[in-house]
């Protein structure tokens, strides 16, 4: 598989190897993954691409905690306008 | 077991800043926490060091020298975490906030910062996109913003460098002292450490680590809800911008009522907008009391839309893609506890900046590195010290 073409956070563009080469690095968790490149915050916040970045640093051995919150889970469920979150009459 | 000559609990911004400083000075320094590196209040926050909004006095200037203590940093660090000054813009919906505005700001000038009133011809100059029936408001140039979870990391991998030691998902179960009652080691889940100084930075949670010492720190969680936009190609805000009323939202001794919706007026939320450097704008404010739960409150969510779309009518037609609530660590008087507890030698704390946490960090830091020091700190912080309690309770 070519680590640089292949797109693992597709709403921010964040590659294998830039995700790849984080967890390397830092040996961290999801959550610092997501924290440093932006995987996973994007406009569908992380429905994508949320389990392969978890099982990535499962695969690279990431730090051992067993306690560990996984990559949260935010409102909306999809994106909505502040117009309409606002209440706005138009 | 292992020993350190200071142990710094909590790697939210203000540990993280501490726990460098210190590094820096050639101390032996261990940073414990129970989480991953800025697991807290430091990423469920916004991203800007202001001066705009402090009071003015010891608030202030503590608040711009720390903002000259980031453009050094800024230069300094290897890691970057994103340090741009853009200035901020107070913007004032009314006459009568214009009014109040116009005191604050005179007095602000009369000590020697660079802020100043613009009128509302000069407020769309600024940010064009701004609703066109707003009075004016206060320009700060100094205003900064920055990234705060990156300032963290940023802390952290330059104190590493210099020795520093860290354990994350270390949690402290309890702290020992000698029989004179000074501090003596540090007891985690994982281990325990020796030492005779703590940094208390534990923010929120800082008084169950000071309940271990038999100490009681009146800091309470004041929750914020955020919520962020789409990147979009309009330059809704080119700059921190909030309403004057935000200041009424904050400290709690203002008395001014503004002409806002029950749903605004019942959650305290407060018009605020900052561009960010993925070009994502976070839309706040909201301050409220609910304990140490950072749920998404959907009715919250409402009103800051709400005060949102009055002072940027564009965002009606941006989309807000997540929302994310953080506790801040409320002080009853807003002014950050820094100083050692009398009562138990070698305890310190560095705590209850509430909103200011990112702002403070380096200033903080520092400061708290003086004290261990036993130099003469950048300010004269007899106003941030612990003891301050004990005597409002004495009275």
């Amino acid at each position: 598989m070519n680590e640089e073409s292949t797109v693992v956070c597709r709403c921010e563009e964040i590659t294998l190897k830039e995700i790849q080469g984080t967890i390397e690095k830092f040996n961290c968790s999801s959550r610092e993954v997501k924290l440093r490149t932006r995987a996973g915050m994007g406009s569908c916040g992380g429905r994508t691409c949320r389990s392969t970045i978890d099982r990535l640093v499962e695969q690279m051995g990431g730090p051992v905690i067993s306690n560990e919150v996984p990559l949260s889970y935010r409102p909306p469920v999809r994106p909505v306008s502040f117009g309409i979150l606002g209440g706005a009459k138009e | 077991m292992k020993s350190y000559d200071v142990i710094v609990i909590g790697a939210g911004v203000i540990g993280s800043s501490v726990a460098y400083h210190l590094a820096k000075k050639g101390l032996e320094v261990a940073l414990i926490e129970k989480g991953g590196i800025a697991s807290g209040t430091s990423s469920r926050c916004d991203a800007v060091a202001l001066i705009c909004d402090k009071k003015p006095g010891i608030d202030t200037e503590i608040g711009f020298a720390s903002i000259q203590l980031f453009k050094q940093l800024a230069k300094e660090f290897s890691v970057d975490f994103e340090f741009a000054s853009r200035g901020s813009l107070y913007v004032c919906e009314t006459e009568q906030e214009l009014d109040i505005a116009k005191g604050y700001v005179s007095e602000q000038a009369k000590d020697g910062y660079d802020m100043r009133m613009v009128d509302r011809h000069e407020l769309q100059q600024i940010e064009p996109y701004l609703a066109d029936d707003l009075a004016g408001g206060i320009w700060t140039q100094v205003d900064s913003s920055m990234n705060p979870y990156k300032l963290c990391y940023a802390f952290v991998e330059e104190g590493r460098k210099l020795g520093l030691d860290v354990y994350d998902y270390h949690s402290v179960q309890n702290i020992t002292l000698d029989v004179q009652g000074k501090v003596e080691s540090v007891v985690t889940d994982r281990g325990t450490f020796k030492t005779k100084r703590i940094v208390n930075c534990a923010g929120v949670w800082s008084p169950k680590i000071a309940e271990m010492v038999g100490v009681h720190i009146p800091i309470r969680p004041r929750k914020g809800m955020v919520l962020i936009s789409e990147k979009t190609p309009f330059k809704v805000a080119s700059q921190k911008v909030h309403e004057f009323g935000y200041m009424l939202s904050k400290f709690e001794d203002i008395q001014f009522k503004r002409n806002v919706s029950e749903l605004v007026e019942k959650h305290n939320v407060a018009f605020t907008i900052e561009p960010t450097d993925a070009n994502n704008f976070l839309v706040g404010g909201h301050r409220a009391f609910k304990g140490y739960n950072i749920s998404s409150e959907i009715e919250v969510v409402h009103a800051i839309a709400e005060r949102a779309i009055r002072f940027l009518p564009k965002l009606k037609e941006i989309n807000c893609i997540r929302a994310y609530a953080g506790v801040r660590p409320w002080v009853e008087d807003h002014l950050p506890i820094v100083s050692e507890v009398e009562e138990v030698p070698g305890f310190f704390i560095a705590s209850g900046h509430e909103g200011d946490g990112i702002s403070m960090a380096p200033i903080t830091g520092r400061m708290v590195t003086q004290l261990i020091a036993g130099e003469p700190t950048d300010f004269n912080i007899d106003k941030l010290n612990f003891s301050r309690y004990k005597k409002a309770n004495a009275v």
